[in-house]
């Protein structure tokens, strides 16, 4: 059955293509062949398309590192209040999440976000090609900055290093430089 | 502090800590120094003499009877998988004190067709010394899988060694019947899991006694993409090798849990799932955070490498990133191979090797403890050192019985074709290499600048050093019961080589940890030894180095010491056993409950 289809398929495109093939030829004569004009405008809108699409891809991130920020500061202030109170278990456990938030921003999300830029690299696409060409994108990485990562690496581990006992000056001094990174590195990107 | 770590009296710990990061401190500072002396070509004001070779190790592989060649696909590796290898244990699957050798084997492939299926070898060893291929006759041949790794653990507690063979394809898990015969139960236990199966750790996650199980998974593939594939990435312009890991797609991970023999499938129920299905290549599990409970490192290639914290109850926390265990120290994802834990820096806290791919460091994590690490790799000297070959197998063992652990790595490349450019990286088969501990050496002449803890020891290392092949897996293990450690390694379309220890002998001490009527290797016991000052702490594995078991029986070099004043085994359910003023040079059984 497939192949019955298959073979009329064959034929209709053969005779499409004489069809459409005898007017050209004889047009041909007059004129030098070009992409017709609604193929180029075709292929002008799929440009805007993945144009597009890497300028949502960005914004993506972008939200994906703000939501990460804002995990951030929700854990920084339950450790503060945490520390006020004298909870030394609830101000552990918040500058653990605090960490992790951290790094979370450090590599653009969490492992399963790495799922999904891995794929992405499988099929080819590099949101800062050129960037990575010049050493300052890891592959896939479409934010963040190699520089911008260790900073925000060595911050996650500082802080996770202050979770045994927590100490709000340390925190708050480790929380500056985040924040210090954040502006020069990620709110800076529009 | 946890129990874990509660073997030292906590007060002694805390000065042999404070001791260790101070000689840690002027190694670091010395690494640094040299690095800068060597960037400035300046010239060290004291020149140490070069040191007498400490090592000596001799290929009696085929002498001793194995023979068995790795086979792996085709010549010119078209496919990773080609390149990848299989591993190799020791083990004592007849119980009766000679370690024997077990050896994964892969297929030939001729273009796009399968020429060998590869049988898988057991070496049972005789009183001679010999060994004698008892394949057949035990029934461990592979059942026709394209195999990787081989784990060794006693997973259904009958006191018998059973072999668990990762394979490209199937599982196989070999159940040791007690009489010198095996049968494959991976179907029956439920851990076939089709794939492209590599390392994996057999530990006990929930503390039930029953040893749950970890695999890792590499690159989701067929058969038929093995056999179709082309080489047509080009490496430097100037050769087309073998595509991958990039371009491939990364296969999950997968966790059993054992319920009393039978294994059932748990990963996303104990928090392993394997979101960003990293290139998985070597599994260890051991107590990182010393809280007792077993913890789990996986070392992906390519990828960020994972870190699993374990709240005790068999679930576990994802925390490589904030753990600094992850990434190199400039925060990047290296192409992690293989992996060893142990403590080379005698502070009590355990530390992390990491092999990488060629042309990067190996990344020596210094646990700092509570599951942070710091890369080490420059101040050590280990990275230096390390920097060009392709890095597999690794070990952390006392290669010289002065008391600490010695890095020892296999290596060989991963492309063939680099050989028509040796000036570009070198060749294709590559020496191992051995990275001695300096830290316990007492024959450094005064006025000698202070050195980085790790010097390269290879070249002194003896002929068994000096060869230069594919090299894979690694597994360490006194076959000869000498008191020395020995060496086995796997290479591609090669036999395994056999280094036996020959290097100037000291004091030693091996502990064999019995549990009566139980398991046949308690994984996740500690061995602690404290001896001429020093305290030793070391752990039984299955899973360490890349595909490959270690001997199951702790070592202890232990100097010039005659005598270990105490050695405390901490058994996986956290009882101890305690022996005092134990003579040195012998073989130590402690059995449990006594």
């Amino acid at each position: 059955m497939k192949l019955s289809v298959r073979r009329w398929s064959g034929t209709a495109a053969v005779a499409l293509l004489a069809a459409t093939v005898t007017p050209s030829a004889a047009l041909a004569q007059s004129r030098a062949p070009a992409t017709p004009a609604e193929m180029v405008a075709a292929y002008d809108a799929l440009a805007d398309t993945i144009l597009g699409a890497n300028r949502a891809e960005q914004k993506l991130v972008l939200a994906i590192l703000a939501a990460s920020h804002g995990h951030a500061q929700a854990e920084l202030a339950r450790a503060r209040a945490a520390l006020k109170a004298g909870d030394a278990a609830g101000a552990r456990a918040a500058v653990e999440n605090l960490s992790t938030a951290v790094g979370q921003i450090a590599t653009e999300g969490d492992n399963a976000v790495a799922g999904v830029r891995k794929r992405l690299l499988q099929g080819g696409h590099h949101a800062n090609s050129v960037g990575e060409a010049q050493g300052i994108y890891e592959e896939g990485y479409v934010v963040v900055t190699k520089a911008a990562k260790q900073a925000f690496l060595e911050s996650a581990k500082a802080i996770a290093q202050l979770a045994r006992e927590p100490k709000a000056e340390a925190l708050d001094a480790e929380w500056a430089k985040v924040e210090a990174t954040w502006a020069k590195h990620v709110a800076s990107v529009k | 502090m946890g129990e874990g770590r509660g073997h030292l009296g906590e007060a002694r710990r805390v000065r042999e800590v404070g001791a260790a990061k101070a000689a840690f401190v002027v190694a670091a500072l010395a690494g640094i120094l040299a690095a800068e002396a060597a960037i400035s070509g300046a010239v060290p004001a004291a020149a140490a003499p070069p040191p007498e070779p400490r090592f000596r190790f001799v290929d009696v592989a085929a002498r001793l009877g194995l023979t068995r060649v790795l086979e792996a696909g085709r010549p010119e590796k078209d496919h990773l998988l080609d390149s990848s290898g299989a591993g190799a244990a020791f083990l004592d699957y007849d119980k009766d004190g000679r370690l024997d050798v077990y050896l994964a084997n892969g297929w030939r492939l001729d273009g796009a067709r399968v020429a060998v299926r590869g049988r898988n070898a057991l070496y049972h060893q005789r009183a001679d010394g010999t060994f004698e291929d008892v394949t057949e006759a035990a029934g461990v041949g592979g059942e026709g899988e394209w195999a990787a790794g081989v784990f060794v653990a006693d997973y259904d507690n009958d006191g018998w060694p059973d072999i668990l063979v990762t394979a490209f394809g199937r599982n196989v898990l070999y159940r040791n019947l007690g009489n010198g015969r095996f049968d494959n139960v991976a179907a029956r236990a439920g851990i076939e899991a089709p794939g492209w199966n590599t390392g994996a750790a057999f530990f006990d996650a929930d503390g039930d006694g029953w040893l749950d199980l970890y695999i890792a998974q590499y690159v989701d593939c067929t058969l038929q993409d093995v056999l179709d594939a082309k080489r047509t990435l080009w490496w430097r312009g100037v050769e087309q090798v073998a595509v991958g890991p990039f371009g491939l797609k990364g296969a999950p991970d997968h966790f059993f849990r054992n319920v009393k023999g039978r294994f059932v499938e748990a990963t996303e129920e104990a928090g392993l799932k394997d979101l960003a299905k990293g290139f998985g290549f070597a599994v260890r599990a051991a107590d990182f955070n010393g809280d007792g409970h077993p913890d789990l490192y996986v070392a992906n290639d390519s990828d960020p490498n994972y870190l699993y914290l374990n709240d005790g109850a068999g679930h576990f926390k994802e925390v490589g990133v904030t753990s600094f265990s992850a990434f190199d120290g400039n925060g990047a994802a290296q192409a992690s191979m293989g992996v060893a834990a142990g403590d080379v820096d005698g502070d009590g806290i355990l530390d992390l090797m990491v092999t990488n791919f060629s042309e990067d460091f190996a990344t020596l994590y210094r646990g700092l403890g509570r599951a942070f690490f710091e890369d080490a790799s420059r101040p050590t000297g280990v990275g230096p050192a390390t920097f060009k070959p392709l890095k597999w197998g690794t070990a952390m063992a006392d290669l010289d019985d002065d008391g600490d652990l010695d890095l020892v790595i296999a290596n060989g490349h991963i492309y063939p074709q680099i050989d028509r450019h040796p000036e570009l990286i070198g060749t294709y088969r590559q020496r191992n290499l051995l990275l001695e501990n300096r830290s316990l050496r007492a024959d450094v002449a005064p006025g000698t600048p202070p050195e980085p803890l790790f010097r390269d020891a290879t070249a002194e290392a003896g002929p068994g050093f000096e060869l230069t092949r594919a090299h894979r897996g690694l597994a360490v293990g006194d076959y000869d019961n000498d008191g020395r450690l020995d060496l086995l390694v796997t290479a591609l379309d090669s036999p395994p080589e056999l280094l036996h220890n020959e290097s100037a002998p000291a004091s030693w001490l091996t502990v064999v940890c019995e549990v009566p009527g139980g398991t046949a290797i308690p994984i996740g016991a500690t061995v602690t030894v404290t001896a001429g000052g020093r305290t030793m702490t070391r752990d039984i594995a299955a899973g360490d180095s890349y595909l490959s078991t270690h001997d199951p029986r702790p070592h202890f070099g232990l100097g010039r010491a005659e005598v270990a004043d105490e050695v405390v085994v901490r058994w996986p359910d956290g009882t101890r056993s305690v022996r005092k003023d134990v003579r040195a040079r012998q073989i130590l059984v402690v059995r449990k409950g006594t």
